[in-house]
């Protein structure tokens, strides 16, 4: 097993001939919940897409647990799109079968009584579900894994307050610890305090990567403070009106 | 891996024809009564058997439609739009993805092609009586002709299927590796699918015409002596080895070419 989990060198992505991530290095440890913090459009999706091998890099490597993205990787991570991914034919069940199928580390009890707490009927379809009800299913999916890196795009976007919350607290209270799990979004007081570690990311670059208590103590002030300095919209993007 | 994959695209494969199979053999049943009925039926019977026969005629032709769409689309919604995002995520290897959306295509295309003759076979059974004569005729002709070698026969027919298998693989992947193709570009991704397919099947004609034109097409020469002059069994197996291993190279450099570009290129922006 590896010190780190992972490890991304000179890592560049470009669309086109826009870059999407410039030269990101960045190494993540174990058992930590690290927030990728940045407005739209800096690169997270980008960076969480790469380690699901769901994009390809333009330059640079990156490896989990030390090995480059691959079925074993893909067997250690759990991802939560931004977007529903299933088919619409198929029931809550139907889904979890899929996952112990091809996932040694699903649990499928938890995942139904992940269901029962959350207040999904396994046996309904999807096609007929609210799409509330759908990100908790594809929540369960993800949770529901002991994965040694939980990779979380924007989970709590488009959501309610109160909605935030429960989310949070499921994925605290059912990640597992030896895991990392790594929260993409731009809504910071929200999570702030359950992050161990922060990501700045700006324009494809990292421009922030330490703990939370450190950010605290040397900046005197929340990681939410800090992250409206250091993304200011400037006057001409409508900051000043 | 690829077992479980398989079950998954099946599941998807019954849930799309589950309804229609049985559909087309039951209407063919319906087709039998009514037709068979028509000579002594007042005209209420023959508007029944017409409508039963457009409404089986609707149905063959949405069965085959139904699969070329159910198999572009479990390719490119599949492994290339959002279901991809699932796909792509499982430990799986991306040969086994495209292996297991092929197999699943070449199925659905054989079992329509098998419900759709063996429907004609059920539509036709109450005339088979009355052409008794002709039909066994024809056969006792077929037996003739194949001088009574049945094992050989048989073997034909397999090798027959196998070649239409095959044939029907190539066909699928080359549509596979067009929507590859067309993945690989930033915008008008469908526009560009099709473009490759079109390339696609420019440039197989022209390397085929270029090989005819500089070898004289020894293939095709030895594949027409074969079978038309056929000195024996061996020869007529040997022909449709011959044609079986050609198409097969071809399927498999397409295959091997969407394994690539899904392996090293996939970009699910």
């Amino acid at each position: 097993m590896n010190e780190q989990l992972v490890t991304c060198a000179a890592l560049t992505k470009h669309y086109g001939s826009k870059p999407a991530l410039n030269s990101v290095n960045l190494q993540l440890g174990r058992g930590r919940i690290v927030g990728l913090l940045g407005p739209n459009g800096s690169g997270k999706t980008t960076l969480i897409k790469i380690l699901c091998g769901l994009l390809q890099p333009t330059d640079g490597s990156v490896t989990i647990d030390g090995q480059p993205i691959s079925p074993y990787t893909k067997s250690i991570v759990s991802y939560l799109p931004d977007r529903m991914y299933f088919a619409d034919w198929m029931t809550a069940a139907d889904l979890f079968d899929l996952f112990a199928d091809f996932y040694a580390d699903f649990d499928q009890e938890k995942s139904l009584s992940m269901c029962a707490s959350l207040g999904v009927s396994p046996r309904d379809r999807l096609k007929t579900m609210s799409k509330g009800t759908k990100e908790k299913v594809q929540l369960v999916l993800v949770m529901a894994r002991k994965a040694q890196l939980y990779l979380l795009d924007e989970p709590i976007a488009g959501v309610d307050p109160a909605a935030r919350d429960f989310i949070l607290n499921t994925i605290i209270t059912n990640y597992n610890e030896n895991g990392t799990v790594m929260i993409s979004t731009h809504l910071i007081s929200d999570i702030e305090k359950v992050l161990d570690e922060a990501i700045f990311l700006k324009d494809g670059q990292v421009v922030l990567h330490d703990t939370v208590d450190n950010i605290r103590e040397r900046e005197s002030k929340s990681v939410d403070a800090l992250f409206r300095e250091v993304f200011r919209a400037r006057n001409f993007e409508g900051g000043a009106y | 891996m690829f077992f479980r994959l398989l079950k998954y695209d099946f599941r998807s494969m019954l849930k799309q024809f589950g309804l229609i199979w049985p559909a087309a053999l039951v209407l063919a049943v319906v087709n039998s009564f009514t037709l068979s009925g028509m000579e002594s039926t007042s005209r209420t019977g023959e508007t029944v058997a017409g409508v039963a026969m457009i409404v089986y005629v609707a149905i063959m032709i949405a069965m085959f439609v139904t699969a070329v769409i159910f198999v572009i689309q479990r390719f490119y919604r599949g492994l290339l739009g959002d279901e991809g995002y699932l796909m792509h995520t499982l430990p799986v290897k991306s040969w086994e993805l495209i292996a297991s959306k092929l197999v699943c295509a070449v199925a659905v295309t054989f079992v329509s092609i098998v419900v759709a003759i063996v429907s004609i076979l059920i539509i036709c059974r109450p005339f088979l009586r009355t052409w008794d004569a002709d039909f066994f005729e024809f056969f006792h002709w077929l037996w003739k002709n194949f001088d009574g070698n049945v094992f050989n026969a048989i073997v034909i027919l397999v090798e027959l299927v196998v070649l239409l298998l095959v044939g029907t693989a190539q066909s699928y992947l080359m549509l596979y590796l067009s929507m590859g193709i067309g993945h690989l570009f930033h915008k008008n991704r469908v526009a560009m699918s099709v473009a490759a397919y079109i390339a696609i099947q420019a440039g197989i004609n022209t390397v085929f015409g270029f090989l005819g034109g500089v070898f004289n097409n020894p293939l095709t020469r030895m594949l027409e002596h074969l079978l038309w002059e056929a000195d024996g069994w061996v020869d007529l197996h040997t022909a449709f080895w011959i044609m079986i291993a050609a198409t097969g190279a071809v399927a498999a450099v397409y295959f091997f070419a969407a394994n690539y570009i899904l392996k090293n290129k996939l970009n699910l922006e």
